[in-house]
């Protein structure tokens, strides 16, 4: 699935050079600013690689109406430009397109960039109808996404410029998380996460939008729990954010997690550690002796590896899953858990 | 063999991922995440890669508990066994 669109700029959103006549802007190529449009609309981000002063970038916001998640202008390579927005955006080769009308540059990036989809300008009106770019739900979330992560970029801004400590600064922007049972209309952006988080994702398995339904509906499994964490700040709301499935186990007792997911928007705002700390105060209150989160070993979900090890959670025996190699991931209980922040709330 | 070669060129891949000279001076018994070199989870991610790719260690693959991510000596440790023992 493609997560966000890279657009050059002269000759491709635009219908001329910027830097051609001075003085004079190019006119807006209304057919591609369409494609951007109704991408945007699903939910793909949308980025510029130009070679072209950053003013252009501004100008293209005027003419498309769209903020754009990441912009690279300047007069290096354009493999070198979607290297930058894929790190700023935490994104992969395959997750992206990059849309240019100089087939050299287009050779270039698929040279140096072979997973990287590389559109040609005349192909771009089919281009909606692809399978890549339709994804199966689109969210109130995944709608706004563009938004978020101009969001995002001011609250980075401001994190670079504050002094203190990373702790320091989530209280600062006015940090709010939310833990707490899912309802009935959270199904499909629980599935979208499914599908779209790699590396705080511990069953790496997609759950469909029914299977949400039934586990959130279903009372005959009162084991079993969903769970949705919501995030917001004083730059903006994010909706939800992450969530898990809790299947209680009597004897043990135990909590076990079987996907615990968080998206890739909430690193670095305290938020996975919330959700961990949150599992094991509960199961604690619920008088479980441990929780145990089976996960996958593959080298995309490191990050959440981290975030388990950093909480106290130990590896088991590595075991054979169905497609990956699977480890539990046990947190015992007896030991003295931390304290939830207080911008944690529970719902 | 000593440890040293790999925990200097260890440091050095630090620097690179933190912008910051820290890594090349820093005791080895400094942590690598949170408030020691301030590595993130995804920078922790970051890192491992690159110690794939440089170095030819799996230490994702190979420590599931990633306890040798716990400062610079033992991650330095860590990967200098491994390629003493191939």
């Amino acid at each position: 699935m493609i997560k966000c669109v890279i657009w050059d700029l002269d000759n491709t959103l635009f219908d001329g050079v910027y830097l051609e006549t001075p003085g004079q802007r190019p006119p807006a190529n209304t057919a591609t600013i369409k494609v951007l449009r109704e991408l945007a609309g699903r939910g793909i981000l949308q980025s510029i690689a130009s070679r072209n002063p950053p003013e252009a970038a501004g100008y293209a916001t005027e003419l498309t109406g769209h903020g754009f998640a990441s912009v690279q202008c300047g007069w290096g390579a354009k493999s070198a430009a979607i290297k930058a927005v894929l790190t700023e955006l935490g994104l992969t080769p395959a997750e992206v397109a990059f849309a240019d009308d100089d087939a050299m540059e287009r050779a270039e990036v698929s040279f140096h960039l072979p997973d990287v989809l590389v559109l040609d300008p005349h192909d771009l009106a089919e281009v909606p109808s692809w399978p890549q770019f339709s994804p199966p739900v689109i969210t109130d979330e995944g709608r706004r996404r563009g938004e978020l992560y101009l969001q995002r970029q001011a609250r980075q801004e401001e994190a670079k410029a504050f002094g203190g400590s990373a702790k320091e600064f989530l209280r600062t922007a006015g940090t709010k998380v939310a833990i707490g049972p899912a309802s009935q209309q959270d199904g499909p952006r629980l599935a979208e996460l499914s599908v779209r988080t790699h590396q705080f994702n511990s069953a790496g398995i997609e759950v469909s939008p029914e299977t949400f339904a039934d586990l959130i509906r279903d009372p005959s499994q009162p084991g079993r729990r969903v769970i949705t964490v919501r995030l917001s700040d004083k730059f903006g709301d994010d909706g939800i954010v992450g969530g898990c499935i809790i299947k209680i186990i009597e004897t043990g007792p135990a909590y076990q997690v079987p996907l615990l997911m968080m998206s890739c928007r909430a690193i670095g705002r305290g938020v996975i550690d919330a959700l961990l700390t949150w599992i094991c105060l509960t199961a604690k209150g619920e008088g479980a002796e441990s929780v145990i989160v089976p996960c996958v070993i593959n080298d995309r979900n490191v990050p959440l590896r981290i975030a388990l090890t950093g909480a106290g959670f130990r590896a088991g025996d590595r075991r054979a899953g169905q497609n990956q190699a699977k480890a539990d991931y046990v947190r015992s209980l007896a030991h003295l858990l931390p304290e939830l922040p207080d911008w944690v709330v529970t719902r | 063999m000593s440890i040293e070669p790999t925990q200097t060129e260890l440091r050095r891949l630090l620097a690179e991922l933190t912008s910051s000279d820290l890594a090349l001076t820093a005791p080895a018994d400094t942590p690598l995440l949170r408030e020691g070199l301030g590595l993130d989870s995804l920078g922790g991610a970051l890192l491992l890669k690159q110690v794939r790719s440089r170095f030819g260690v799996d230490v994702a693959d190979e420590d599931l508990n990633l306890d040798c991510l716990a400062t610079i000596g033992t991650l330095a440790a860590f990967i200098a066994i491994r390629r003493i023992s191939r």
